[in-house]
Formats: C-alpha cells, structure tokens, sequence
C-alpha cells in the first residue's frame, strides 16, 4: 500500500521529511516523550517532531551520560552532539524520568538550542490539584512559545491543532483495531511505521494518509489464521525486527503499551471543553507512563484489560536496559498477570541494537509456551 | 517409527535417534563453520551408527544456534524446548532445568508434562557459559575436560569479582601473577559462572528435581558449584550434553 510507504519513508529518510516539513513554513520543535504537548506547539506555527535514537553508535554522549542510562536517551544526546539534530528550531523536554531531565540539562547546556522548555509536570495525575496544576504547565508552556516565537496562540488556533490530532489518533486507533482484530491482515512492523511516522511527518498530511488507509480497509477481505496473540508492555519500542520476531514464531502483536504505540494514541482531547482544560485532562488521563503515578495498581489494571479486550495469550515485556521506572514495575505488573494466569515474558534490550541469535530464541520459545 | 532431532551448537553438534519412546543412539561433533554440513554429517553418522537410513526416519526437529541452517529437517524448534522435552523425556520427574552450553546458559522450569512453563537465559555476556570457561582455562593452561577434577582438591577457593568474561580473565591474570594455587583460582571460577547461573535460575523461581544440562553438566567442579549456588542436588544424565538433541527427537514424534 503506497500510503503505508510514506510512513516507512519519514522515518527511514529523516532529511526528506524534514525539507518537506520546513516548506509548510513551520519551526521544528523536537521532543523525546509522548507528554510532550504536541497540540500547543502545532498552535504556535511549529511542527512537533518525535525524536528517536538514530542507531549510530555511542562516542559524544559517552562524556555526559553513562553507560547505565537507557539507549534512547543516550543516542538522542548522540545525535544531538554530532550535529544529527541541527535542523530544529527547539525541543520540548517533559519532566519524566531521571535520565530524561539530565537529557534535557546536557542539551540545554551545550550547544546552540533556540526555542527551549522544561515541562514540570505533576507527578502525581489523579488528585483534583494535580488537574489545575497540569494545566498552569501548558499555559506557561503556550505563554513561552508565545514569548519566544512573537505570535499568540488563539484558542481558535488551539482548538483547529487539537482536532486535527484528534483525527490522527482517530485514524489511527481505526488501523489498529483492524490490525489487532485481523492478525496477519497489517504486518507489524507496517503497523508500528504507521504510528511513528505519524510522529515524525507533517501532520495534515499523516492525517490524509492515516484517513486513506483506514477507508481502505473497510473492503480489504479477510483471511483470519490463529495465531498466538500478544500484548506488549514497555517504554519506546523502536525495534522493527521485533514484530517480524514474533509474526516468524506464530503470533501476533495485537496490543500494547507502549510510549510509542497506544499510549501515544489511545484516546481524544475533549473538543467542546476550554482547550488546555482539555488537554490537561487527557495528558492526565491516558495510559500512564511508570515516570507517573495515578494509583496503585493503575498501570497493571490497564494491562490486564487491554489483554481481555484483544483475547492476548500472553504479554511480552519489552525492557529498555537501564529504563529505571520500567524495571521498577516489572515486578508488579508480573504479579498481576501471574494471579490472573496470563503468561508473560520480559524481553531486555537496547533500542534499535539485537543479538539475533538469543533474540529470536527467546521470543520463538514464549510463543510456543502461549 | 524412528524420530532424530539434530542439535547445532556452538561448538558442538549433537543427533539423537527416538524410536517408541526409547533412546536409539546419539553422537558429537565439532559444529566448525559450516553448520549444514556438520548436521548433514552427525545425523549420516547417528544413522549408520544404528544401522539405519534417511528413509527409515519419520520426522526431524532440529535446534541449537544453527537450527535455521539444517534444511532437511521438518521444523527448526528452540533448544529451550529440547532441552525441557529431552529432560523429561529422560527423567519424567525433572521440573527444573540449568543448561550450561557453549555460549549461552539457561534456567528452565518444567510442568508435569515436560512442557516449558518458564525461562530465563544470560544475556549477551558470556560469562556463566562454557565459553568463559574455555577462556580460563587457555589462561590457567588447564585443559578443560581437567577443570572440574582440579577445582575439587581446591583448600580456598578464590574470589572472582569480575562478571564480564575479558575481566575476570585479567583477574585470573593477576592471580596467577600472585600465585595463587591453580585449583583455588579454578574453584573460583566455577563459584563465579555457578553465582552467574544462580540469578537465572533465581529469576524463574527454579523448583526441583533439578537436571542440569549441556556439555558443562560433565565438569564436576562446576556441578558442585551450581549445587552450592542451588543449594540441592542436580541430576547429570549419561546423555547431558545431547540432552537438546534429545528432545528436538522426542519434539519431531508429536509434529
């Protein structure tokens, strides 16, 4: 499918997108976490742009962070260090976990950055305070693009951003429900290009193109296979050979939460409220990153619905090695799943970086225990 | 009828011959470079061992690191797998397995049918593994059949503080420049890979009867090691180091 190979082309051809991108007129605002309100920074004129590690390996970072923070962040600092990520015009960086806001420290002070912003956000979501105080973060978020960029951002303007995401996440949860209903129908791996390219490129465009795949699927015939269905748990998961893993054992991933799959999209800002009420709202109401805390078995009761609701046989872990937050709630979360008699796997790995052999082993093996 | 399972590892190929539920013959070789070839050749050599032919074999598994390569067989399936089919296969009461192989160990846990109900294996570090061992053994100038015998007569064993295969290498190093006697630094060793190997089985919750598997089952150094690290005793099979083979045989008579 032609539009599916737009979304493989924004990522894999980052220089591309970028030059289409900067022919709307737009800045590029970079930024490494899926709290980032893309929203506000769509409303100032700028592009939000999602950043991901490239893959190149560890030589600058290694003097401002070791070896025991995770890829992810370790390899935006590389790029940023090697010149990788000249071409934005800023980068928005949430207040998630430790290595994100030394992330955040280092590029602030190294370095040309233009337009810059630490998000405060409340740790805790699910106190009325913390509603009020997420939204003050947004205002001042809104008030310093404004300051920086010299324009003002309307709630008309807001509000035109905010649905304009809202059909990207439409169109997106529309694919996936597809993908996770009618496993085989999408490949994985086209699945996951979908979502980050949606991250990366111009968003009227990803918006036209995610509208165009949804429409099609509706006459795609279907040929379901059984197949072992899974769930996968994690942080960012930028790991193509992953989903082609686990389709080459049998199964299939048919959900997840992950910062860079359903977390990113799952849900809508609320369009009749007062925009940034609503965005807080649903900046505080989305599945939860383990940086965040909204009760004490939140995260676990989210995934143990989202296997009933896709029938997953099981869940795999996908770890980030050194994701501090993550490999705190693993034993939680195994716990749960274990009383509920869902199988589930830890897989730890570097982003983007596999030992194929041992790799393979153990995905081909959980999926045969499902 | 007559099931093989061809068991490519990194530094040894294995093939087993299953027939109604009886073990038929098994053989060993170096894998080398070429893994098709060293398939082709041990399963040729099993067969004429048993007197047998390709025809008279009704179904092949193969498994091990190479499994992908041996294009005769009928299904390529994890040595996770084989070695849990082959350890129940040969002592139905097992409900734990440790395979120590070439370059990787692993800890398995086992339901009532044999079926893997759980694992955990090292990461890309090769400490913990038969190659570790290989590596001290070159530094200690023992040969590594000999490692367990010597590391048995060992008064205080050393202490390998080291996890990483390059460093615990300097370390033995540094020791030997100290002089510390042979089969302390060796018993060190084991106690090293054993504590290694304790974590995995500690991550799954190991329940016993225990069997421990792959070609390091065979040095009893380590296997005192690992029973220390356990605390229980480990059950070693004639047939530990084709234990994978085993049951990618036993995997090939339920395809």
């Amino acid at each position: 499918m032609k539009e599916i190979a737009r979304f493989h082309e924004a990522s894999d051809r980052l220089s591309d997108t970028v030059a289409r991108i900067r022919r709307t007129g737009r800045k590029i605002i970079g930024y490494p976490c899926s709290y980032a309100p893309e929203e506000l920074i769509h409303a100032a004129g700028c592009h939000p742009l999602r950043l991901f590690a490239s893959g190149h390996g560890i030589v600058q970072a290694e003097n401002h962070l070791q070896s025991y923070c995770c890829s992810v962040v370790r390899g935006i600092l590389e790029d940023r260090l090697a010149g990788r990520l000249d071409f934005l015009d800023g980068a928005v960086f949430p207040h998630t976990c430790d290595s994100m806001q030394r992330l955040s420290d280092i590029w602030r002070m190294n370095g040309r950055h233009g337009f810059f912003a630490d998000l405060a956000l409340p740790a805790k979501l699910n106190t009325p305070s913390s509603a009020a105080y997420m939204e003050s973060v947004l205002a001042r978020c809104k008030s310093d693009l404004e300051t920086a960029l010299k324009i003002s951002i309307t709630d008309d303007d807001l509000a035109a951003s905010i649905a304009l995401f809202n059909q990207i996440r439409t169109h997106l949860s529309v694919i996936h429900d597809f993908y996770s209903r009618h496993p085989g129908q999408i490949r994985g791996s086209d699945m996951n290009a979908l979502v980050k390219g949606a991250m990366i490129m111009d968003r009227n465009e990803a918006a036209a193109l995610l509208a165009d795949v949804a429409a099609s699927l509706r006459h795609m015939p279907v040929t379901d296979t059984p197949v072992k269905r899974v769930v996968l748990a994690g942080s960012v998961c930028d790991t193509p050979d992953l989903s082609d893993a686990i389709e080459a054992a049998g199964g299939a991933v048919v959900g997840d939460d992950l910062c860079t799959g359903q977390r990113w999209f799952d849900g809508r800002v609320d369009e009749v409220l007062p925009p940034l009420t609503a965005l807080a709202d649903r900046y505080r109401e989305r599945a939860i990153c383990p940086a965040k805390h909204a009760g004490l078995t939140t995260r676990a009761d989210h995934l143990i619905s989202l296997v009933n609701h896709t029938r997953a046989h099981g869940v795999l872990f996908v770890m980030l090695k050194f994701c501090d937050p993550h490999a705190f709630d693993y034993p939680y979360l195994k716990k749960c799943l274990d009383e509920k008699g869902i199988k589930s796997m830890a897989l730890e790995m570097d982003d983007g970086h596999q030992n194929q052999g041992q790799f393979s082993t153990r995905i081909e093996t959980f999926i045969h225990m499902l | 009828m007559i099931f093989a399972g061809i068991d490519i590892g990194s530094n040894t190929a294995k093939a087993a011959l299953i027939k109604d539920g009886t073990l038929m013959g098994t053989r060993v070789m170096l894998t080398g470079y070429h893994h098709l070839k060293a398939g082709t050749r041990v399963f040729g050599d099993v067969l004429v061992q048993a007197g047998l032919s390709r025809s008279d074999v009704s179904a092949i598994v193969s498994t091990g690191y190479g499994r992908a390569s041996i294009d005769f067989a009928d299904k390529a399936m994890t040595e996770i797998l084989c070695h849990g089919a082959g350890a129940h296969f040969l002592n139905p009461d097992i409900r734990g397995v440790i395979d120590v192989g070439g370059q990787d160990s692993k800890a398995i846990a086992l339901d009532d049918r044999g079926q893997v109900d759980n694992f955990a294996m090292n990461d890309k570090c090769a400490a913990g593994t038969g190659r570790f061992l290989e590596v001290m053994a070159n530094a200690l100038e023992v040969s590594l059949d000999r490692m367990g015998e010597v590391s048995l007569t060992a008064d205080k064993p050393s202490k390998i503080s080291s996890i990483c295969t390059v460093f615990a290498e300097s370390e033995v190093i540094s020791m030997i420049a100290r002089q510390e006697k042979r089969e302390n630094i060796i018993a060190g060793i084991h106690a090293a890979a054993a504590a290694r190997v304790g974590i995995l089985a500690a991550k799954i919750r190991i329940q016993g009867p225990v069997m421990m598997t792959g070609g390091v089952a065979k040095n009893k150094g380590m296997k005192a090691a690992l029973e220390t690290q356990l605390n229980q005793p480990l059950i070693i099979s004639p047939h530990c180091q084709e234990t994978g083979a085993i049951g990618a045989a036993v995997l090939a008579s339920r395809l």
